[in-house]
């Protein structure tokens, strides 16, 4: 007769007062997709900086979208895709710098997380400056991480921009 | 930029009252290993039914509920999808139907909102309202990155991983736009941590100085961690009931009001648009918000907060927020979310925010003191139980029953403290008649705002 086995691990236990208290570890990998957004990330990895714009010229909103919308939501019209020229050059909106991050930050502490004011666009998107000390109103420049890219949003990055 | 159509702005109306009678909570910790989570919320039901006076044997009481709304903010910190169905089962309700409620940090406001229309529909008469959050199943840094993802997986969660960084950008602009010191930000956590020692249920009760809250480690700049509520384990609980059934159980009931509005998870998508004035407020009072550079709703307001109050105010006929309300508890996930919120609940108009402070009207014996539970800050953020508390601690208030649920050392002592030689009491005038909270999540995705009135 087969005899089920135990083969699992071990749990461990933490602390036995005042209640018992056990360890359950466990790893796991999501399945991603950027869906409709695809052409952003594809858009990074070559150096592009893509945004979204609704096509239909009765709508009220005529801005620019990074992060981008696969749909508009104040005409629910498919949006379409254009590529900013390059170098673009954005103005720094607000800033912080990140010195305690959560488990599994991509960036080294202390960093310089910034939002950007991007000339044509409706948002203010979010996003990292790779060195230098940022200030309300800055001019930065967007670069890209074409070698080795993360498939991210890690893969845009600012830096100080002067004449 | 978001316009409305008639539709959108039907100021929300009960089909029948709804008040709420009773309220129980545990007290907070970062790590609760003495009891499972059901058994948390056991004793804030308990603590619900059996120690408000009301005016039925507690089993009786439980037999007059036939519907429940259970706020969980993450099923990542618990652990356990369907969560609710044990508690339900745990607090021996079934087979009544209950509900989960997920809003984020506004989870509990939103439990609250959810049993006031099940009251105001007819569904039931007696809704049970309870909320919980086990936050140490995880050490504090995965916590943060959980958290995280309440931010956009896509845009955003890369960049911080941990949520003091989605509102330090919203700090720095703040200052900037308006001028304030980061004294003023220190003064809403000393507040907070103060009013925190006369809790029996407080995680983070201290008595410090704004050298001390700017002399603490930075988190993200300029927040530091004295300006950040913590990790935090416990379950609240509030009864919200129909009219008569209010009277049956208590000559004391409050009223309740509560409406909610969102907005987009990203502050990067809050495009401009006009403010929605107040009752008190007139276009005038804005015209130079423009030039001190503040596109509204920006990065220094939150337009869901807004919305909520632009709705509860006409719900409840609250004319000026500041004359009108004798207690607020606001959202004090971080001192800079809590200085934002006086603008958007109209205590002060956007851009003077800090006057609130500053004037001493947010103080206990000022005009419309602010979170005497302590806060976020300085008591707790288990998060689905957040918005819970809050409305428990404006029902107390109200009732007069400040000291019977703060200053008894049986409470202090059921909790493993000893009840302070110097405690103080933090009740309000009886004089007092209206309490407003504000339950918020996100960078202001979910707010509601509540209202509770103390029947006449």
């Amino acid at each position: 007769m087969v005899q089920t086995k135990f083969i699992g691990q071990v749990t461990k236990v933490r602390q036995s007062e005042p209640a018992t208290v056990i360890e359950w570890p466990r790893s796991i990998t999501h399945i991603h997709t950027y869906g409709m957004l695809s052409p952003f990330f594809q858009g990074l990895k070559e150096g592009k900086l893509r945004a979204t714009f609704c096509p239909n010229k009765n709508c009220p909103e005529n801005g620019l979208w990074i992060p981008p919308r696969a749909h508009c939501p104040d005409c629910h019209t498919e949006m379409k895709w254009k590529t900013l020229r390059n170098p673009v050059i954005g103005t720094i909106h607000t800033f912080t710098q990140v010195v305690y991050a959560g488990i599994g930050i991509e960036l080294s502490t202390p960093y310089w997380q910034i939002d950007v004011e991007i000339p044509g666009l409706a948002t203010i998107p979010k996003s990292y400056l790779l060195y230098g000390d940022p200030h309300i109103g800055m001019k930065v420049k967007a670069e890209f991480r074409t070698k080795n890219p993360t498939n991210t949003v890690l893969d845009y990055y600012w830096v100080p921009y002067e004449k | 930029m978001i316009t409305f159509k008639e539709g959108n702005l039907r100021i929300p109306k009960w089909n029948r009252r709804v008040f709420v009678v009773a309220g129980g909570t545990t007290a907070y910790r970062k790590y609760f290993p003495e009891y499972k989570l059901e058994e948390l919320v056991m004793i804030a039901f308990k603590n619900m039914l059996e120690d408000n006076d009301l005016k039925m044997d507690p089993l009786e009481v439980k037999g007059l509920i036939n519907y429940a709304a259970y706020g969980e903010f993450a099923d990542h910190f618990q652990d356990q999808l369907l969560c609710q169905a044990k508690v339900h089962d745990y607090l021996g309700l079934d087979p009544l139907y209950n509900m989960g409620i997920k809003t984020g940090g506004a989870t509990g406001g939103s439990t609250i909102l959810q049993a006031a229309m099940a009251v105001a529909s007819g569904y039931a008469n007696v809704a049970l309202a309870a909320g919980w959050e086990r936050m140490d199943e995880v050490d504090t840094r995965t916590g943060n990155f959980y958290i995280s993802t309440a931010a956009c997986k896509d845009f955003e969660t890369r960049l911080g991983r941990v949520y003091s960084s989605y509102y330090a950008p919203m700090a720095n602009r703040f200052a900037w736009a308006f001028k304030v010191s980061e004294t003023t930000r220190a003064k809403i956590a000393v507040k907070n941590h103060l009013y925190a020692c006369s809790s029996p249920y407080a995680q983070q009760p201290g008595k410090y100085t704004v050298e001390d809250v700017l002399n603490s480690p930075i988190s993200a700049y300029p927040l530091r961690f004295l300006e950040c509520c913590a990790m935090s384990v416990g379950a609240a609980a509030a009864l919200v009931c129909d009219e008569e059934t209010a009277y049956k159980l208590t000559d004391h009931p409050c009223e309740l009001f509560i409406c909610g509005g969102t907005h987009t998870l990203r502050v990067a998508d809050r495009r401009p648009m006009e403010i929605p004035l107040l009752p008190h407020e007139t276009p005038e009072m804005y015209k130079d918000l423009s030039e001190k550079q503040s596109r509204y709703p920006g990065f220094e307001s939150f337009l869901a907060c807004r919305f909520a109050a632009w709705l509860a105010y006409r719900m409840a006929g609250i004319q000026n927020p500041l004359e009108d309300l004798d207690l607020v508890e606001l959202h004090d996930a971080f001192t800079i979310s809590d200085l934002q919120t006086y603008g958007d609940i109209g205590l002060r108009p956007y851009g003077q925010e800090q006057d609130y402070i500053e004037s001493g009207d947010a103080y206990y014996g000022g005009k419309c003191p602010s979170n005497l539970s302590g806060g976020l800050i300085g008591t707790m953020h288990a998060v689905g139980a957040t918005g819970v508390f809050q409305a428990v601690e404006c029902l107390w208030q109200l009732q007069q029953k400040y000291d019977k649920f703060h200053g008894d050392p049986k409470i202090w002592k059921k909790w493993g403290k000893k009840k302070p030689k110097d405690w103080q009491s933090l009740q309000i005038p009886e004089t007092g008649k209206q309490a407003l909270w504000v339950s918020h999540a996100g960078v202001g995705s979910h707010v509601t705002v509540g209202i509770l009135r103390k029947s006449s």
